[in-house]
């Protein structure tokens, strides 16, 4: 940067360094006298001459003087240095082809800015310096920024919750081309099998993934060390290994570098990472620390979804054995349900539904909700579900079972302290022989059942009674119906009528909309049925927060083909003019 | 000429399949998928030559008014359980990745995307569907949980978008690439386009785009500069504020609106909402033929049940005067108004 730097880099040069003071007239060109500088008024313009040489030996920039003819009439210390080309009466060739003003060359190795400055009688003036050190930062600049984007977007990336085979995938596939050509990540083994991901550099420098499975037995000694954390941080055999695995393109370990690096994990590494460049590619220090300032995202992001994983694996379990099971099949009888619960991404909640077979050929079926929300009304959906397993084998009468249900609920509740309760309908189905249902439904405390009758009326059945689980000896409503073939019998949940929506989001939907949306729908399947009201109520909601939803319908699908039979149904057209309203 | 007879018999089928949907005869309608099964016709061709039109036929009844939402609901239940017998009838063992296919939060029109997820089950990719109206936390978890290769969305309501965009960049979160398909990204797919997703016209290019990885995954970023006037934003926190204030205008100038009974209110309500919400879509994407495109529907739909356009243009009139200082939004409205006039003559 300054003089002093170029004279650094051009030892012994600056020494013998000799300005021609003879040729100082250039910057007073009106002084044909240097010597005569000292009278008195006068700056002392010889003494500066003299001085002159000194001077310019410090000075960032070099100059250079031509005349009109462009032949060099001066040359400064520093510019001879810069441009030992250059000297007095030759000409400079070397930047005469530059047309700015202002440019820069590289030049014996060092990167030069130049000016032209025109002088006085058609001269002019070169100013050069040496601008290489400058270029330097500024290269090292932009390689610290880009390291740090790359990190960043590392970060952005691997920084979300993802399965484990994608977050692996992502860390090859961000690897490649920034650290590696070629990039493989190993996981530690599980039950003795190691699966690995290589992410390769394509024609058009997009990574491509591929993946793989190694016995533990098999994996290369180097990356078996490194999953053990005892590997050493320079392996020279490594990119031989790499080769054996078949990892490395071509098959050839000539010219190719490679470095493998441990991502960390909870206890031991979370997987090793193999990094490799071709042809002359090679790891400088800040490489490795690039690659191991990766290596500690990718370990994390490793380590959590694996992490996530063994959450969600027992999760699942659970959940699975908390979620409705479909009705079972039953003669006669076409089931339809729908099941929203308000945590979507729990898909549990306090809503249940189900049904046995009986041995007579009937059904027993109920819907309920339980108090509280999320996993622990799911838990205690799973314990009432699995009571009414056992309960239905000892008695089939729904009012019966209800009590002895919540008898056996109020035992269970008062000995864990738990104080939670249910409402519910039960019933149970018995098919007639014309193909229609006989229906006797007992009440918990729940919403009463809708039936849609062949001729679109919507009929609310008169069941109420008390909560189940909370007292002794509960007041349990029971009524009885018949569904001809075709009719549809709808348990649903308070989350149905209870959704709040409007222009505010305040108002709820409540049993009149419900209702209105059921006109016109009696020849739906009961599954087209279910999925009428939970779109109704999801629409009404738009997307709000909502409590669990569950919609339970049963249909009388009368004999073989119920649908030739519906065909019949008077008054069956089909349109939405058919009013209906609530009993 | 084994193609020849087959086109025939699937022509022949049509008009007989269609009549099954008409009186919702579930049995028969299987029946005549196994009949041209059995014939030799290929499932991927059943469910798009004959499933998909009847199924577009079902939703041209209704908007003409010849059918009823519930004969919809019915004819699509029946469509849904062929699609189920004709994926049963071939079974395909899966040898490819996983695919998950699901309908975007509030779309509950499945079929579709279900004839998309069979038709990617037939070339062998293992497919979850994950139905109609798929909540965003339900999918993501669902990819943290198992891989995906890859989503399939579908929707076909422009003015879920804004939410289609948060549901694809969670998605995306994940590493999971998105592709996108159905009427509600646009028919030329120009919106999925605007949120820098990949979209897909058919089930078969849908299928086509899921064979190269890295067409799915290089797509140009999102183009939405333009919310940075955050007209989108102030327009859906105005949401309600607008609705209140439409309904009051409507009871003043048309007398009947104040005789309304409540569901009458309730679907008037509704659609000074969807106006709102797709002039918020329209304002998202920064495109007004959204918009537009909407009005015209809604102008077929109202004039087939002969509801007159009167109250509509006085909503977007309302609208206009109440976001005056919204350029884009006042732009969109006129237009629209502009639309609902040429509409109105021609039903005249």
């Amino acid at each position: 940067m300054t003089g002093a730097d170029v004279r650094d880099l051009d030892p012994g040069d600056g020494r013998s360094a000799t300005p021609s003071v003879d040729r100082v007239p250039v910057w007073r060109p009106t002084t044909s006298r240097p010597a005569a500088g000292s009278a008195a008024g006068e700056p002392p313009w010889g003494q500066l001459a003299a001085d002159w040489a000194e001077v310019a030996e410090h000075l960032h920039e070099g100059v250079v003087l031509c005349g009109p003819d462009g032949s060099v009439r001066h040359v400064s210390p520093v510019a001879r240095r810069l441009l030992p080309e250059a000297v007095v009466g030759g000409r400079l060739a070397a930047v005469e082809q530059l047309t700015s003003h202002e440019s820069y060359l590289r030049h014996h190795g060092r990167r030069l800015r130049l000016r032209q400055v025109p002088l006085s009688a058609g001269r002019s003036c070169w100013y050069v310096e040496d601008v290489s050190e400058d270029e330097k930062r500024a290269e090292e600049l932009a390689a610290e920024r880009s390291r740090s984007a790359f990190l960043t977007t590392v970060g952005d990336k691997l920084g979300n919750p993802m399965h484990p085979d994608r977050a692996a995938a992502a860390v090859v596939r961000l690897a490649v081309p920034t650290l590696a050509e070629v990039a493989v990540l190993v996981t530690a083994p599980r039950s003795g099998r190691a699966r690995w991901w290589r992410a390769r550099q394509d024609a058009d420098g997009t990574p491509a993934v591929d993946r793989g499975v190694l016995a533990a037995a098999q994996l290369p000694p180097a990356i078996a060390d490194s999953l053990r954390g005892s590997a050493a941080h320079t392996v020279d055999w490594l990119v031989e290994q790499a080769v054996d695995a078949g990892w490395l393109p071509g098959g050839s370990a000539a010219d190719v570098a490679a470095r493998l690096v441990p991502l960390p994990g909870r206890d031991e590494p979370a997987g090793v990472l193999l990094v490799a460049r071709g042809a002359g590619g090679w790891y400088a220090e800040h490489d490795v620390d690039l690659v191991r300032a990766f290596a500690a995202r990718a370990g994390a992001a490793l380590t959590t979804a694996l992490l996530y994983r063994e959450q969600t694996e027992v999760a699942d379990m659970l959940q699975a054995s908390l979620l409705p099971v479909a009705p079972a099949p039953a003669p006669g009888v076409q089931w339809g349900t729908a099941y929203r619960p308000a945590q979507a991404g729990l898909r549990i909640g306090g809503d249940f539904y189900g049904s046995h077979r009986l041995p007579d050929g009937g059904s027993v079926f109920f819907l309920g909700d339980v108090s509280g929300k999320g996993v622990e009304a799911a838990v205690f959906t799973g314990q009432l579900r699995q009571c009414l397993h056992a309960l239905h084998r000892v008695e089939q009468q729904p009012a019966r079972l209800l009590r002895l249900l919540n008898d056996t609920l109020l035992e269970t509740t008062l000995a864990h302290g738990q104080g939670r309760f249910a409402t519910m309908v039960l019933g149970v189905a018995r098919p007639h022989r014309d193909g229609g249902l006989g229906l006797t439904l007992a009440g918990g405390g729940h919403l009463p059942p809708l039936v849609l009758r062949a001729s679109g009326e919507v009929e609310q059945l008169p069941l109420n009674g008390m909560l189940i689980g909370v007292v002794p000896d509960p007041r349990i409503g029971q009524v009885s119906t018949r569904l001809a073939p075709g009719e549809t019998c709808l348990l649903y949940s308070d989350g149905v009528t209870e959704a709040r929506g409007g222009r505010w989001g305040e108002e709820l939907l409540g049993t009149d909309r419900l209702v209105q949306a059921l006109g016109g729908c009696h020849r739906m399947p009961a599954p087209a049925l279910a999925e009428r009201i939970e779109q109704v109520t999801c629409d009404w909601l738009a997307q709000r927060e909502h409590d669990d939803i569950a919609v339970l319908a049963l249909r009388a699908a009368g004999g073989g083909r119920p649908q030739r039979h519906l065909h019949a149904v008077p008054g069956a057209t089909g349109s939405d003019s058919a009013r209906t309203t609530a009993q | 000429m084994t193609a020849a007879t087959q086109d025939t018999s699937l022509e022949a089928a049509y008009p007989d399949y269609l009549h099954c949907l008409a009186e919702a005869d579930e049995h028969s309608a299987i029946e005549v998928a196994h009949r041209l099964l059995d014939g030799g016709v290929a499932a991927d061709r059943v469910l798009l030559d004959l499933v998909a039109p009847a199924q577009a036929e079902v939703g041209e009844r209704w908007a003409r008014n010849e059918w009823s939402v519930a004969q919809e609901h019915a004819a699509t239940h029946i469509s849904e359980r062929v699609v189920a017998a004709v994926a049963a009838y071939v079974d395909v063992r899966p040898t490819r990745a996983r695919i998950v296919v699901a309908c975007m939060d509030g779309e509950w029109h499945a079929l579709p995307a279900r004839l998309v997820a069979e038709v990617l089950r037939l070339r062998g990719w293992d497919v979850t569907f994950l139905g109609a109206s798929v909540p965003a936390a339900h999918l993501v978890s669902y990819l943290h949980r198992y891989d995906a290769y890859a989503v399939a969305l579908a929707s076909a309501l422009p003015m879920r978008l804004p939410h289609a965009h948060r549901m694809i960049e969670a998605c995306r979160r994940s590493d999971v690439p998105v592709l996108v398909g159905g009427r509600g990204f646009g028919v030329d797919g120009r919106w999925a386009r605007r949120l820098g997703v990949p979209w897909a016209p058919s089930a078969p290019a849908a299928a086509d785009l899921f064979d190269d990885e890295r067409a799915l995954r290089a797509v140009p970023p999102a183009d939405l500069v333009h919310l940075a006037d955050d007209e989108y934003a102030s327009l859906v926190s105005r949401r309600g504020e607008l609705i209140d204030s439409a309904l009051a205008e409507l009871a003043r100038r048309f007398p009947a609106v104040r005789d309304h009974s409540p569901a009458q209110l309730d679907a008037t309500v509704s659609d000074l909402g969807y106006i709102v919400d797709f002039l918020a879509a329209a304002l998202y994407v920064d495109d007004g033929s959204l918009f537009t495109e909407f009005i015209e529907w809604l102008a077929t739909i109202l004039g087939s049940r002969e509801v007159p356009v009167a109250t509509m243009d006085a909503s977007l009139e309302h609208y206009g005067r109440l976001l005056h200082d919204f350029p884009r939004a006042v732009g969109h409205l006129q237009r629209g108004r502009a639309v609902l006039a040429v509409a109105n003559r021609q039903a005249a």
